[in-house]
Order: C-alpha cells, then structure tokens, then sequence
C-alpha cells in the first residue's frame, strides 16, 4: 500500500516537474571504480562544511560578538546552555577536522595529478576554498573572545599592516579604527558569519558543476588497461571501469562520513571546546599561542629579522607561496598522471609536506620567554 | 511590435548594451554606499586623550635600568561606544637620570612583552623578539626599537598620550 502510495506522490511530482529525471541526472553520474574511497574527502569536505553552518546558527542564539562579551556568551554556551558544549564542541573540532581534511583532500589531488588540463579551474577554485576556510578558522579564533583571541587578531592586523603600501590603510579597514575595539570585533563577525560562509556556499557548486563538465579524471590506476600513451589526453577520458555515485560512491561517502563524525562528536563530548581566560591587555606573563594549523606560519614570522627583512615574513614569502598553489595547474602542465612517473612533482611535494610538518612542531613549541 | 533580437541584430546590440548599462548601474550605486561603510574608518580622526600617569616624585624611586610596569586607562570615543583601554607603559630611568615611557607591545607584531630580570632583557613570548632595557633591539624579528609613548610632565605628574612618538603608520597599541 505505502508502495502505491509511494508511486502516486512521484507520479503527481514527475507530471508537473519531472522530479525522477531530475534525481536520476544527480544520482547516476559514473565514478571511475577502483579508487573509490580516495574520492570520498571532497564529499566529507561538503558534509562537514553543512555541519558547520547548521552549529554556527544555532551557536548565533546566544553569541555576542562584543569584546568583553564575547568570551563570557561563549563560556555561558558551554556551561550553561543546555548540551551547549555539544554543540561548541562539534563546532570547533569540526573546524579542526575540516581544515585537516581539506590538507588530505588537496595533497591526494595533488599527487595523483587531478589538477592537469582540462582541470585547471576545478584546482583554482578549490585554492579559493581553501583560503576562505583557514580564514574562517581564524576568524573563529578571534571570535571565541577569550586572551588570545584578542592577541591574535592584534598580531594578524600588524601582519597585514606590513603589505607593501595600502598596509597601515589595510589595518584601520580591517580593525574599523587603529585600536582592537567593539567595531573589530563586530568586522570579524560578519565576516565569520555572512560574508565568508556566502563565499564558501557559492563556490561548492561551482567546485561540483566544474566535475560534472571536465568529467571525473580518476587517478592513474584507473587506466591501466589503456592502450593510449601517457601523453595523450585522450587516455584520461575513459578510466576502465566506472559505477553510479549513487548508491555505490555515496555508501562510502556516508561510511567515511559517519566515522569522521563519530570522532568529532566524541571529541566535542571529552575534549569540548576550550574557552580560556578573559581578555586583559594589562598581563604581563601572557604568551599567545596561535591554533595548530597556524603554526608553520607562526613559525616562518619568527626569522627574517630587521626593518628591510620583515616583509619576507609577512607578506612575501606567504603570498609567494599562495601564489604558486594557485597556480600549480598552470605551471605543471605535463601530460603524467601517476606520482611515479613525475617524480619531480611527487618529491617537491612530499619535501614541502614535511617542511609543513616540521614547521608546526617545532612552532607549537612552548616558548622559553614565557616560562624563564 | 518591437522586433526581436532574432529579426534584427542591431535591436539585439541595443538589448545587450541596455542590459550590461542597467547592470552597471546599479552595480556601481550599491559599491559607492558599501566601499563608503568599509573604507569609513580612514576617514575618522582618532580620539586622541591625556591621562596622568604618575607623579614624578614617585617615579624618582625606580632603581635604573629596571622597568616598572604602570597601567594607564585611557578613556577614548571608539566608534559608536566610549570605552577603556587598559595599557602597560613601562617607565624605564636609564643612568643619567632620564625617564622613557615605552610600550610594552613588542615592536614586531605587536605581542604582549615579557621583563626577565635575571636577563635584564625584555622577551616576546610571540616570536621570540628581544630588546634591553633602553628599548634597542637585541634579538630577534622585530624591526624597530620599543615604541614610545607621547608624554608631558607638568606640575611634577606625568601625563601620557595614547599615541606613540615616531610612528607613522599608528601600527601597535
């Protein structure tokens, strides 16, 4: 009975709006097959991406994005809103694992050449949501409004205050006034809360439309059975066995995703979010400490000493370094697919994953001034 | 009847520029009103206000070259609000017997100054800056020596500013 029911509800929507085609145009998209669970962190990236916006609202019930308040509505979200640490909690450690994810989700296309012609744009594209995401994540920082919040939103205003030129201008934009003030707490809030989750939520479906129209370009061991040389471009069109996303790509999608949230939200429930102590600009025994995957960049600001060097810390080398990443699809443009036969590619990028790595660790050291 | 685009191309030009014309028309009166609210801190002059520090004679007492740390409450209009700023001037009276007001903002990017006595040297916990207790860096990034608060001394009490001398960019407080 519920089966014929069933049948007459899509009946009634397929007249009007063909709903079935619609779903079936989603849903049977072919997904080269061997690779499978490599392909399931963009789908996680997406899904986490969700849960963030579905917390952030409900966190918007009772944040208060003003200097002093801000760091007592969010202990007040912890400690006293009902499952409010919950909710803090998977907010937070889904940031985290977000920005961890996405650092997976990029290395395994760099390494297996996903970005290489005719994917250029997907590669671009994605670069701008990898930028917008860390500048949520730091955004976030700020907004916790607890003491390093508040150092670090002074640090990364005097960061910006060293762009060649339009620096100092840069800095009063950003802070709405030269001091750290309710205004720069009020700019960063709109921008964690509207003007960057707009950026983010209209780039996605770019990001999936571009799939759809360079076709799914697997990696190498899709195409084994080719005949086709390396070189050809034709080689990657056909990978040599493909399934439906749904429901065989989606399954694994949904397994990966329902294990990345079950420790998330275990996470979220033991670790929680950390609030830390009030704001006092007065301390005198205060060491900032930046989030973990500020770390490197923490790192790289503590060489190039001096007024004529200080520019490669703050802006050079980081907007350098960005602008290679952005246009890595245009610099290497060689036909190799497989991380084995461009070695060159496969090495810089393991070096600068490790460069990455140790940068962090090293940056995440407890600081000697703070303890002597 | 009008023709369509498809009957005459030049109706069809005419379309496409009333079109892209209407675009940029209210495309460039919604930029002005939003670059104006984004750009508008530039335009507004900082309150700049005295507040009494300390009076000199108690400032006689400081043993040289070790810092004492006073905290000033400057009461500035920021924005819509009129607000405190709690800040550290650090009072530092070198051999001669001159006073410096520095900040304790470390002049790199700006992190919250550490005094380490057994070093006689000030350390920032952010990146590692290091600076004597006359302000001359001695290690580390930073790129200038400490900031100096505006200062007057009248009537034996100190008044500070909450604004720094030789900063042109108004970078730090």
């Amino acid at each position: 009975m519920f089966k014929k029911m069933f049948k007459k509800t899509q009946d009634w929507f397929d007249e009007r709006i063909g709903l079935t085609e619609v779903i079936n145009e989603f849903n049977n998209e072919r997904i080269p097959r061997r690779g499978g669970w490599a392909y399931t962190f963009g789908s996680l990236l997406a899904f986490l991406f969700t849960i963030q916006v579905v917390t952030g609202i409900f966190l918007l019930f009772y944040y208060v994005p003003y200097f002093p308040i801000a760091r007592n509505a969010t202990y007040y979200i912890k400690h006293h809103v009902l499952l409010g640490n919950i909710l803090l909690g998977i907010h937070l450690w889904g940031a985290f694992t977000m920005i961890f994810f996405l650092l997976i989700h990029m290395s395994r296309v760099y390494f297996s050449g996903a970005y290489k012609k005719p994917r250029e744009l997907q590669w671009v594209v994605g670069m701008v949501l990898f930028s917008v995401v860390v500048i949520l994540g730091l955004t976030g920082y700020m907004l916790v409004g607890n003491e390093n919040s508040w150092w670090t939103i002074n640090v990364l205003t005097n960061v910006a205050s060293h762009t060649p030129i339009i620096g100092g201008l840069l800095r009063i934009v950003v802070k709405g006034g030269t001091e750290t003030s309710v205004i720069t707490m009020q700019h960063i809030f709109a921008v964690h809360v509207w003007l960057l989750p707009i950026v983010v939520i209209l780039f996605i479906p770019i990001h999936l439309f571009l799939i759809r129209k360079t076709g799914h370009q697997g990696m190498a061991l899709e195409y084994k059975n080719s005949k086709l040389p390396d070189d050809d471009p034709n080689k990657w069109i056909h990978p040599d066995g493909t399934v439906p996303f749904f429901p065989d790509q989606f399954f694994k999608d949904m397994i990966i995703a329902l294990g990345v949230f079950a420790v998330v939200y275990i996470l979220a429930i033991y670790v929680g979010a950390p609030i830390g102590p009030m704001y006092r600009p007065l301390a005198l025994n205060f060491a900032p400490e930046a989030d973990w995957y500020f770390l490197a960049n923490e790192e790289l600001l503590k060489y190039f000493p001096g007024h004529g060097l200080i520019i490669f810390s703050t802006f050079l080398v980081p907007t350098i370094g960005f602008i290679i990443l952005f246009a890595l699809p245009f610099i290497d443009r060689g036909h190799e697919r497989s991380p084995f036969k461009r070695p060159a590619a496969t090495v810089l990028g393991i070096l600068f994953l490790l460069l990455l790595v140790y940068l962090t660790l090293i940056g995440g050291e407890p600081k000697a001034p703070a303890t002597v | 009847m009008s023709k369509s685009s498809e009957e005459s191309p030049s109706r069809r030009t005419f379309m496409m520029v009333v079109i892209g014309l209407i675009s940029a028309i209210v495309g460039v009166a919604l930029a002005v009103p939003i670059l104006g609210t984004i750009l508008s801190p530039l335009f507004k002059k900082r309150d700049i206000v005295w507040t009494e520090l300390s009076k000199v004679s108690d400032l006689e007492k400081i043993k040289p070259l070790t810092p004492r740390f006073i905290p000033v409450y400057f009461r500035v209009k920021e924005g819509w609000s009129i607000n405190t700023l709690p800040r550290q001037v650090v009072v530092v009276k070198d051999i001669t017997g001159n006073f410096y007001f520095f900040s304790n903002q470390c002049t790199h990017l700006g992190c919250p100054l550490h005094w380490v006595p057994a070093r006689e040297k000030f350390l920032c916990p952010c990146h590692g800056g290091m600076f004597n207790a006359l302000g001359k860096v001695v290690g580390g990034p930073p790129p200038r020596p400490l900031y100096r608060w505006v200062h007057k001394i009248e009537k034996n009490t100190v008044f500070i500013q909450n604004k720094f001398e030789d900063n042109p960019k108004d970078r730090g407080i």
